[in-house]
């Protein structure tokens, strides 16, 4: 009995690190980030918008290397001049052949490179901790943006390592969790800061909800998922035949609201899902059966082997914080098919032929703003970094996924300028974050006061 | 101009080691004379051919000796452990066992410090024990003590090793549990670790022998600067104690016998090993009065202090640089100021490691987490010690100080920096062979030698063999013409010794303009990361 016990213990502890931002544990294990105290005394002062930013005159940065992390096409500009007007991109051009306009602002920032903003589409850091309420195994109707605080001091931190945008999503103590809301990291009122809003889906496949409903397991968890997204999906169809004017005006139902942006494919599904079975579980229930958008978050524990069905079915995957299937036993009661290899997690999905392929935190499981060395720690477990994979994983993979393509993840004309100034490759850890611009406004400069 | 003088002294240093050498040759080989216990010595009677020296030669690579020089396409000699030469042009005894190492660089091995003795004592499968225990007390009846080890249950499991070394108390308490075929010890010499620290005490990191794998007893005191109680009771535990030692030292002088010898009642041993010289004071302490009380108590009594943690010692780096504290520190420590309205500087900063490295304080990076990760989450645990050091550059440390943050640092806070830490004649040679910057996260280490033994080999290890897998460097025996080289269909290096200031590190190989590779820094003091040893480019 006794040893029963301890065995019991160790593994719920095992069990407790994958999971620890999604329960209700996770209160007592990280501190909640504080409020942004409000300024005291002065009412904020009209003031005139600096070169870059909305109503102001252009900006011209010059930069030894510019990473554009289109989705085809041209990656990397040396010796580039990026143009930057009313916070949005207007170019990047090659410096030697290219006249500034006069009205533009000149800033060299020399041998530093320029890259568009990080995007995490897996924080729990957004605001407050209460985003994970386990009172139904299925609860779309819940909402991560009720406990958002823009700019608070976990995103500043965030900033600090380049993570410009981020998707705040509930806990995976449940199969349903909630809305998620994708947001700046850096603007400090909600309505500036939010880029997408639901931002996702937040489901949770096999390998956390069992923990908080006693007594359910893959089968049923999988049926529930069926349930309620074939309910949401049939409510969702009757709102766009309403729109279309093919049919009644429908009642609206609170639980299920999310899926009108969902069945218009404004926003995806993103799933925790890790363990083959589950992994394949997400790619053929959500997306082969139901044909929602969805995403593979985590995909770790042999999830890679599902990759050539995840190309074919335009899944991609958000991996982490997991970034190497090590060579264990008694992990999530999984056995690994390379006994002895410790296989990456990302390097698995590439070598199966998975085109896009991002990275994530998990944040606070791993901190906002080493996000990018997600990227790297891929790389050292045999993720080739042909193309700019990394730091399109960390740019426009994400905003494609999202589909928030349009406005971010590359230095395209028209999208955001939500602009890093770096000394080097991202996903070096010697890499240091000089600069951040978010739509052309300074939030972040190392020079004044280095956070990270 | 350091190099220069760096690499003149080596010069010097090899004509006098050659005559050294040939002096030593029927000498006892320091191979089994363990550095503090003679007597093992006298006691071996296997190594009684004085004429076996092993040589081991690793030539062709860039040799980072971690002292600040790099000495391009040269070669290190070792006899019986030990490096005997480093530089070029040197003779390479018929009978050395030779190592291609073209187109490689050259690393001391890291110095871990703070490791959980899992590292050298465990398996990968954290069940076994388990396993094996429930089975032990299924077999005893209900109520057995579960908590017994498999060690216990297999008769004198260490039989099969060579145990005639006397290991005294400190290195019989590390042998006890000290399992060289620990599958943790593999990955730890695979992130380039050939030494850890646990509980003060340094190990090697050495397979399938445990001859010489505690290098000493750490010599560090632990004292406790952790309440204000503690802090009371530490400075007076060290006034009493030089109060003792000023008693005695009058006592010995006087040279009365009749006279009684000052009593040592109630005085505190470490103190008293501490203000003699004997070992180093070492506190655990964050907090930047907790550190400024540190630093005036050592200069109060004239020791330099060991500071673990020193989060906030970037406030006040100029008093721990006079002190002449070490301090031990994560780089990526994340504490923020307890409260965001307070006006003072607080908390944790990247640049902790650079701001108290320029005050003169040494600086040792330690891992997040003594431990290897096995749920899957890489680059936080012990196998991240050299991202950790990248971190710290990050902050604004020298490359050259970060790498020093991880190898000769630790090893001087651990009092083993006449053996490992650094690549200089005299020392162990413990060191490692990788395919690129030691703190780049793509390289990965190819093989790992310790004592001259090779302990680790990507190829033939199943971790992380599948990784961009290199040729096979070769080893040979004697210095073979290319030719006579095995291995018909792989790398088959030039074995010629380059002309000193030869530099055979490879061009960066052409690549498409518009493809920064993660080596492709713009930082100049980079080096080019080789992508394909040079004889393969060839």
């Amino acid at each position: 009995m006794r040893q029963y016990l301890r065995n019991f213990t160790r593994a719920v502890g095992a069990s407790l690190l994958a999971t620890v931002a999604a329960g209700p544990l996770a209160g007592a294990a990280f501190a909640a980030p504080q409020a942004q105290s409000m300024q005291p005394g002065l009412p904020p002062q009209p003031t005139t918008p600096k070169a870059g930013e909305p109503g102001g005159p252009g900006l011209a940065i010059l930069t030894a290397k510019a990473l554009i992390c289109s989705l085809e096409g041209q990656q990397v500009q040396d010796h580039a001049v990026v143009l930057v007007r009313d916070g949005k991109i207007e170019a990047v051009l090659p410096k030697a052949s290219t006249r500034i306009p006069e009205d533009y602002e000149v800033v060299d920032v020399g041998e530093r490179w320029v890259m568009p903003g990080m995007i995490d589409l897996h924080a729990h850091v957004g605001g407050t901790f209460d985003i994970n309420d386990a009172v139904y195994l299925a609860n779309p109707g819940l909402r991560a943006k009720t406990a958002a605080i823009p700019s608070n001091r976990a995103l500043r931190m965030a900033v600090a390592g380049g993570v410009t945008s981020i998707l705040f999503i509930p806990g995976s103590a449940t199969n349903v969790g909630g809305e998620g809301l994708l947001m700046k990291t850096a603007l400090p009122h909600y309505e500036e800061s939010v880029v997408l809003d639901p931002g996702s889906l937040k489901v949770a496949q096999w390998g956390n909800p069992e923990r908080w409903v006693m007594g359910v397991n893959k089968t049923f968890e999988n049926y529930t998922i069926r349930e309620i997204l074939r309910r949401g999906k049939a409510y969702g169809q009757r709102w766009i035949n309403f729109e279309a004017g093919k049919g009644p005006r429908p009642d609206v139902d609170v639980e299920l609201e999310v899926f009108r942006a969902l069945v218009a494919k404004k926003a995806a599904i993103s799933v925790h899902t890790q363990i083959y079975q589950v992994v394949l579980a997400t790619i053929t229930i959500i997306r082969e059966e139901l044909g929602f958008e969805v995403f593979i978050d985590h995909g770790t524990f042999d999830g890679h082997l599902t990759a050539p069905l995840a190309e074919r079915l335009g899944v991609n995957a958000i991996l982490g914080p997991r970034n190497v299937d090590a060579p264990n036993r008694g992990v999530m009661n999984w056995v690994g098919s390379n006994p002895e290899r410790v296989q990456g997690v990302a390097a698995g999905y590439q070598e199966k032929g998975l085109t896009h392929i991002g990275f994530n935190t998990d944040s606070p499981v791993i901190p906002q703003e080493e996000l990018s060395l997600q990227a790297a720690m891929a790389v050292r477990h045999g993720f080739k970094d042909t193309s700019l994979n990394t730091v399109r994983g960390l740019t426009i993979v994400p905003a494609l996924t999202a589909k928030i393509d349009h406005r971010l993840g590359s230095l395209e004309p028209g999208k955001d300028a939500d602009l890093l100034v770096l000394t080097g490759h991202p996903a070096d850890p010697r890499t240091s974050v000089e600069q951040v611009l978010i739509e052309g406004r300074r939030v972040y400069d190392a020079t004044e006061k280095r956070r990270w | 101009m350091k190099t220069a003088a760096k690499h003149l002294t080596m010069k010097n240093f090899s004509l006098l080691s050659l005559f050294g050498a040939l002096t030593a040759m029927a000498a006892t080989p320091l191979w089994s004379a363990a550095p503090q216990e003679d007597e093992a010595a006298d006691a071996a009677p296997t190594e009684v051919d004085t004429d076996a020296d092993k040589y081991v030669a690793v030539i062709g690579g860039d040799i980072h000796t971690g002292t600040g020089a790099v000495l391009r396409g040269a070669t290190m000699l070792v006899r019986n452990g030990k490096i005997r030469r480093i530089g070029h042009d040197i003779y390479i005894p018929e009978a050395a066992k030779v190592v291609h190492a073209h187109g490689y660089s050259i690393y001391p091995g890291m110095v871990a410090l703070s490791a959980s003795s899992r590292i050298t004592d465990g398996t990968l499968s954290a069940d076994v024990d388990d396993v094996e225990s429930g089975i032990a007390a299924a077999e005893m009846g209900d109520g057995a003590d579960a908590d017994v080890t498999v060690e216990d249950w297999v008769e004198d499991w260490d039989q099969d090793f060579e145990t005639t070394q006397a290991f005294d108390e400190a290195a019989l308490r590390a042998s006890d549990s000290y399992d060289p075929f620990s599958s943790f010890m593999v990955l730890t010499l695979a992130a380039g670790i050939t030494s850890v620290e646990s509980s003060n005490l340094p190990l090697k990191l050495r397979r399938d022998k445990l001859d010489d794998v505690v290098m000493g007893d750490g010599g560090a005191v632990n004292f406790n600067w952790g309440s204000p109680d503690a802090r009371r009771s530490t400075a007076e535990d060290f006034k009493k104690a030089a109060a003792y030692l000023r008693e005695y030292r009058a006592w010995e002088a006087a040279g009365d016998k009749e006279a009684k010898e000052p009593s040592r009642r109630g005085i505190n041993s470490g103190a008293i090993k501490v203000l003699r010289g004997e070992g180093r004071a070492k506190f655990s302490a964050d907090v930047a009065h907790d550190l400024l009380g540190i630093a005036r108590l050592a200069q109060t009594y004239g020791f330099r202090p060991i500071i673990d943690g020193c989060r906030e010692g970037w406030i006040v780096a100029d008093e721990l640089g006079r002190a002449g504290v070490s301090a031990i520190v994560q780089p990526r420590e994340r504490r923020p100021k307890p409260d965001e309205l307070m006006v003072g500087p607080a908390g944790s900063s990247i640049e902790n490691a650079a701001i108290l490295h320029k005050s003169g304080v040494q600086v040792a990076v330690k891992a997040m987490n003594g431990n290897v990760d096995l749920s899957g989450i890489a680059g936080r645990d012990l196998l991240a010690l050299s991202i950790d050091a990248g971190f710290a550059v990050r902050g604004g440390l020298s490359e050259a100080a970060a790498l020093q943050a991880v190898t000769i640092v630790p090893a001087r806070i651990l009092g083993v920096d006449h053996l490992v830490g650094s690549l200089e004649v005299g020392k162990d040679a413990d060191f490692v062979i990788t395919d690129g910057d030691l703190l780049h996260y793509e390289t990965h280490v190819q093989l790992a030698f310790v004592l001259g033994e090779v302990a680790y080999e990507k190829n033939e290890e199943l971790y992380y063999a599948h990784i961009r897998p290199r040729p096979k460097i070769l080893i040979t025996d004697g210095l073979k013409p290319a030719e006579t080289a095995k291995d018909g269909d792989e790398a088959t290096p030039p074995v010629e010794e380059p002309a000193p200031g030869d530099d055979p590190a490879p061009e960066d190989t052409p690549k498409p303009e518009d493809e920064p590779k993660p080596g492709d820094d713009p930082k100049p003091e980079d080096e080019p990361k080789p992508e394909v040893p040079p004889a393969q480019a060839a």
